[in-house]
């Protein structure tokens, strides 16, 4: 395994930053006046600028700092956030992150543009307010007294070159408010040995000659006052004028040889140069100090940046772990040493607290996910001219890794449906009684050992006879045949199935609703809609915590051996001679319910005699419940999950496969597909009994 | 970036880039040839990227030939890398030769 690419890590961290800027721009629409919004979105833009700088994305880092300056005003509180600037700054964003993630892909002219727009709505409310404060020193009069300026020291954390800022930056930043003498402080550099050539050691002690107000110095360390320690004190009373400046920042040219002046013009608040600042710091100072909790302790980082690969072979050693473990359990419990068998325990007991703490650290909270979708609400709600409150709820809910990855696609396609079929246009909202603005929560809940993720719109609902007649239009249904409308809503789920009247760019082409259903169950989960006419639609999915190892129960039908998902399984009874008596119609009365059943015997094709005592497994997908008739219950069990080959692509019964404690295989057994198989088999029952 | 062991002393070119992105490679280098020779000669000619981590490394390589007893020279400094001194604080001539040891041409 090698080091991550620099590069390849500043773009990881460039793509974090950019939710964050999303979510900050997304969220100053609605709020406009939230000042923690604007700083947060700058603070990451200026991130952006900085690492993008380091790592050799000149473009970012100029077109990042163009966009800053025209959003400097609402920075500084000139102008309100509007919905048409916050557009173009997420068109900025959307800019900045193709220029880093596929630079080909776009085009100087574009980023042109998107400045442009920037600029015109940033300059469109108050022509002429300055975009950079500078406050410079009016002149003295001789022997006139008054503030002559500020005093700073300045000491950064040790990292903060490595995210990127610049404190030279800074500093010509504040020499952008007036004349500064800037003296550098040395004392910290250690010996090469000693050395971490990435981290900052140099401190400044700068004397600001300007009559600039502390916010003005403050908004210039903004970004980094969370890094940095900052001693703010006034330059008191002074006799006029101030000494020239020896520090001209913007000036190219080399200096001209200068003599150091003896810095005794000020007054004794200010430190001398080169001297420690907590020496004679004066009552009046103002300290910007770290915030504690916001404060780096290197010898304690919470949290590593690990390569998602690294986690997925360790989830595999873990399976293997679990494997073996299984094995050596058997073996134990065959023998009759008494110390192998403490031993087997033991790594037992291990493996299994090793499990747990390597899907720990595979879990992610879905809020990850969650806030990419405001970003599509926006949009749609603007292309579309519906507009749409969008709700999330549950963020801190955890999922596996790659369950967050497989689950993108299919939330996608179920808000831009519940966005460009859910929600009515306004007029129809209106004319129903209801509020103009739509609305979409996207929650996430744990349940049990699944996560529960649901899509509800407050929109129009389903329209069930229009469902039904395009099934039977399709010939998916007989007409006339008797379904609950449950059963209509399933044909949502057929490839190609569209009641949609016209097609657009976002839907009606009936591709979509299958493939969601297909992805969600290849991660072993389910879907589920509900809707209420004039209220609107639910739609629910039901998601394992994980796909790499499940808990299990294993079975045994003839002498084959297979695994139920445990999360599946509803209940165990046994199979009475009066449920044996209905063979041909295949239900079970389960407390005055009908549940359809399987006999795996049959499906599998089991030979030998069918154990005296049938089991049967109740499992169920969503609101659907089905048994499966087993010969033997054997227990519970710790399924590493193994992909069967290509070869086995096209068997659809069995999602994978599994290796138990004897060193033989074991196939797991696709529920939703068994689900499916029992409805088919009650739908053909229905029509030949209608026949 | 080029060590020359030819010369009675060990000459060291900086590269053009040594900024951020690319002071650990600088930073193993000076220490390398720290580790060679009594005397070392550092060249400043070609260095066309530089920043605050730059200026560290070349006040630590002094201060560490200081306390060694071991003459660290540097020569012609780059404009880019006056620029970024000038940036630091460093505002004249005088200063600079304070707290780095050069050589000037022809001396």
């Amino acid at each position: 395994m090698s080091a991550m690419d620099p590069t390849e890590v500043f773009r990881q961290e460039a793509s974090e930053l950019f939710e964050v800027l999303e979510g900050a721009l997304l969220d100053l629409g609605q709020r406009p006046d939230d000042r923690e919004l604007v700083d947060s979105a700058f603070r990451a833009l200026h991130t952006i600028k900085g690492s993008g700088a380091m790592f050799g994305f000149d473009k970012v880092a100029s077109f990042t700092h163009e966009f800053e300056t025209a959003f400097d005003r609402v920075r500084k509180g000139e102008i309100k956030p509007t919905q048409e600037l916050i557009s173009v700054a997420l068109a900025a964003k959307d800019y900045i992150r193709a220029l880093i993630e596929d630079p080909q892909s776009t085009d100087d002219i574009i980023g042109e543009a998107i400045l442009d727009d920037l600029k015109r709505f940033v300059s469109f409310d108050q022509p002429g307010a300055p975009v950079v404060e500078i406050a410079e020193a009016p002149p003295l009069a001789p022997g006139e007294s008054k503030q002559a300026g500020w005093h700073l020291h300045l000491e950064f954390e040790s990292h903060i070159l490595r995210n990127g800022s610049n404190p030279l930056d800074l500093l010509e930043d504040l020499c952008k408010l007036g004349p500064c003498f800037v003296v550098p402080i040395t004392d910290g550099i250690p010996f090469l040995d000693e050395m971490e050539p990435e981290d900052c050691y140099l401190k400044w002690d700068v004397k600001l000659h300007a009559v600039c107000d502390k916010d003005a110095i403050d908004d210039v360390f903004m970004f980094v006052q969370d890094e940095m320690k900052l001693t703010l004190s006034p330059l008191a009373h002074v006799e006029a004028p101030a000494p020239a400046p020896l520090f001209q920042l913007l000036d190219e040219e080399p200096a001209p040889v200068v003599e150091m002046p003896a810095p005794t013009v000020e007054a004794a608040a200010a430190p001398l140069a080169e001297q420690p600042v907590a020496k004679a710091e004066p009552k009046s100072e103002s300290r910007l100090e770290p915030k504690p909790e916001a404060k780096r302790d290197d010898r304690g980082i919470a949290t590593v940046r690990v390569q998602a690969e690294r986690l997925d072979e360790l989830m595999d050693r873990v399976g293997e772990l679990v494997i073996a473990q299984a094995r050596l359990t058997q073996l134990a419990a065959s023998g009759s040493d008494l110390s192998i068998k403490m031993i087997a325990e033991e790594i037992e007991r291990l493996a299994s607290s090793l499990r747990d703490t390597t899907m720990g650290a595979r879990m992610v909270p879905i809020g990850s996910l969650f806030g990419r979708f405001r970003r599509l609400v926006h949009d749609l709600s603007r292309d579309l001219s519906k507009p749409v409150e969008f709700v999330t709820s549950g963020e801190d809910t955890e999922l596996d890794k790659t369950m967050i990855e497989c689950l993108a696609d299919p939330l996608v396609h179920l808000i831009r449906n519940a966005v460009d079929h859910g929600i009515e246009d306004t007029a129809v909202r209106a004319a129903n009684g209801k509020t103009e603005q739509g609305r979409i929560e996207l929650a996430a809940v744990h349940s049990g050992a699944q996560v529960l993720v649901t899509v509800k719109d407050n929109g129009g609902g389903l329209n069930t006879s229009r469902i039904r007649a395009k099934a039977e239009e399709q010939g998916l249904v007989a007409a006339g045949a008797v379904l609950t409308d449950h059963e209509i809503h399933q044909f949502l789920f057929h490839p190609g199935f569209s009641t949609a009247q016209t097609i657009s760019a976002l839907s009606g082409r009936g591709v979509g609703m299958d493939v969601v259903k297909r992805t969600i169950e290849n991660m072993r989960g389910s879907i589920d809609l509900s809707t209420r006419t004039g209220q609107g639609t639910t739609v629910t999915l039901r998601l394992p915590l994980t796909l790499a190892i499940i808990e299990g129960l294993l079975i045994r039908v003839g002498e084959g051996r297979y695994i139920i998902p445990l999360s599946a399984v509803e209940e165990c009874i046994e199979l009475t001679a009066e449920d044996e008596r209905s063979r041909g119609r295949n239900f079970l009365n389960v407390r005055g319910n009908l549940v359809p059943f399987l006999r795996l015997r049959e499906i599998m094709t089991a030979s030998g005699t069918p154990d005296r005592h049938q089991k049967t497994i109740i499992i169920s997908t969503g609101e659907t419940h089905v048994g499966l008739v087993a010969d033997q219950i054997i227990g519970n069990h710790q399924t590493v999950i193994k992909s069967l080959s290509k070869l086995h692509s096209d068997v659809t019964m069995f999602s994978g496969a599994t290796i138990l404690g004897d060193g033989t295989a074991a196939l797991i057994l696709d529920v939703a597909q068994l689900v499916a198989l029992a409805q088919s088999k009650v739908e053909k029952q229905h029509i030949s009994e209608a026949a | 970036m080029a060590l020359n062991p030819t010369e009675p002393k060990w000459s060291l070119r900086l590269p053009a880039d040594c900024s951020i992105a690319a002071i650990r490679n600088v930073y193993e280098l000076i220490r390398e040839a720290f580790g060679r020779q009594e005397r070392l000669e550092i060249d400043c000619s070609r260095v066309d990227k530089a920043d605050v981590t730059s200026i560290q490394l070349l006040l630590s390589t002094a201060k560490t030939g200081e306390a060694q007893g071991r003459p660290v020279v540097l020569t012609s400094f780059s404009q880019s890398l006056r620029n970024t001194l000038r940036r630091a604080g460093f505002a004249s001539e005088a200063m600079i030769d304070q707290h780095f040891p050069q050589k000037k041409d022809g001396t």
